[in-house]
């Protein structure tokens, strides 16, 4: 099949499958911007990323993924793959890529959105009327220019006042965790940013961040929401946000649980969500 | 939207093998990624020799040892990426952060200077959280 530029491949990553919805509002977003999408993701489409101790085995995970992709583009003409994850998007282009010969091009979906901005604009109807400080991180930088990509989509709401937050290191919270000290003092100094630039919402970029900033949502009037949560709300798409809910003290329903099998969802789910705060109560 | 390398090798495996010796080849250890690094203020190495420190990152894309201050460097990794910029050597194509990458690697797969962290639960957690919320045909269409 012909490539076509309108029809991609949306690869979510790994750790998204936490964020249900910010997928599904990612597809929305693609999909009002004109394009026809294919959402994967999940372990089958690992990057490898993660398994740096087992190289070979990350080796053979990336040369899948690249051929899967491939074939996507041969019998279906998607010719472009959209990423979500900052860590998938260099692990193709740095690693994944020189490795496998990849017949498609690669893109972050905020790249993708500011090029179809004059289609999205027209769709922002409704005023946020939010103050939101923008929690950010030095890296992917590298790559893609994503805090200013984000800043102008958000800047483009009507009354949403746009604070930029400080620029921690790293490319998203889950690197910082490695490393003693460090995740707390980017979560405590972004909480900090928004208390004293009366902001009212904290806005994450990335899945691992808001994974560690959910919890704090409604601490000092602050919300916190990802950017595709404040895109879909100007859109006048009402948005939920599972994780948030459960990090807070929720749960899912006893159905989704027994789907999920009960002792698994124990061992393996409640534990995360039930950990204490990234930053302590006041 | 950005075109992806040529392949250069046959699996990333081979890449990594390859492209070690060949960035450490680039590299002249002057240090510059150590100083832009934001890493080394949250690990307290700021007083440690940057010359020192990346002539250890040379010696580790190539599987030798290293320094301790070398390998707490690299094993703080958290991709800043300010060291690609910083590195005057970038344009001979020196990816100072792959550097960086591939001998955090080595620590891990070769001079064992890094414990291996693994987190076998990753997987099955991510699957039990994808039941939670996707729907039948999401599950099936999407992973």
């Amino acid at each position: 099949m012909a490539l076509t530029e309108d029809r991609v491949t949306f690869w979510f990553g790994c750790n998204m499958l936490r964020h249900a919805e910010m997928i599904r509002l990612s597809i929305m977003l693609l999909e009002r911007a004109g394009y026809d999408v294919s959402t994967v993701g999940g372990p089958a489409y690992c990057c490898g990323t993660a398994h740096d101790h087992q190289p070979h085995a990350a080796s053979n995970m990336a040369g899948r993924t690249v051929s899967r992709f491939n074939e996507a583009a041969e019998k279906d003409g998607r010719g472009t793959v959209v990423t979500w994850c900052p860590s998938c998007h260099m692990h193709m282009s740095d690693i994944m890529a020189p490795g496998n010969a990849g017949r498609f091009d690669i893109a972050h979906i905020t790249e993708l959105l500011a090029d179809r901005a004059d289609r999205l604009t027209p769709l922002l109807k409704v005023p946020v009327k939010r103050r939101v400080l923008l929690h950010r991180h030095m890296g992917f930088a590298t790559h893609v220019a994503v805090n200013d990509r984000v800043a102008d989509v958000l800047s483009r709401i009507e009354g949403l006042v746009l604070i930029e937050g400080p620029a921690h290191p790293g490319h998203m919270c889950s690197a910082l965790a490695t490393v003693p000290g460090a995740l707390d003092k980017a979560a405590s100094e972004t909480w900090a940013a928004a208390v004293a630039n009366r902001a009212d919402t904290v806005c994450t970029i990335f899945h691992p961040c808001h994974r560690e900033l959910a919890v704090l949502d409604g601490r000092n009037d602050i919300g916190v929401a990802n950017w595709v949560q404040l895109v879909a709300e100007a859109m006048g798409v009402n948005t939920s946000d599972a994780y948030r809910d459960w990090r807070k003290g929720g749960a899912p329903d006893i159905a989704a649980i027994e789907r999920a099998d009960q002792s698994r969802y124990q061992l393996l789910v409640e534990p995360e969500i039930r950990r204490a705060p990234i930053l302590p109560a006041d | 939207m950005a075109h992806l390398p040529a392949a250069r090798a046959a699996t990333t495996e081979d890449f990594l093998a390859q492209s070690g010796p060949e960035l450490a080849a680039l590299c002249t250890a002057c240090g510059a990624c150590f100083n832009a690094c934001p890493m080394v203020d949250h690990l307290d190495l700021r007083g440690a020799d940057p010359t020192m420190t990346t002539d250890g990152l040379r010696r580790l894309a190539t599987g030798e040892s290293a320094p301790q201050e070398t390998v707490s460097w690299v094993g703080a990794c958290t991709k800043s990426g300010l060291c690609v910029s910083a590195c005057p050597q970038q344009s001979a194509g020196l990816n100072a952060m792959l550097l960086v990458r591939i001998a955090k690697q080595r620590a891990l797969n070769d001079t064992h200077q890094i414990p291996a962290k693994q987190d076998p639960t990753l997987f099955p957690r991510l699957k039990v959280y994808a039941r939670l919320q996707l729907s039948d045909e999401e599950l099936n269409t999407w992973l």
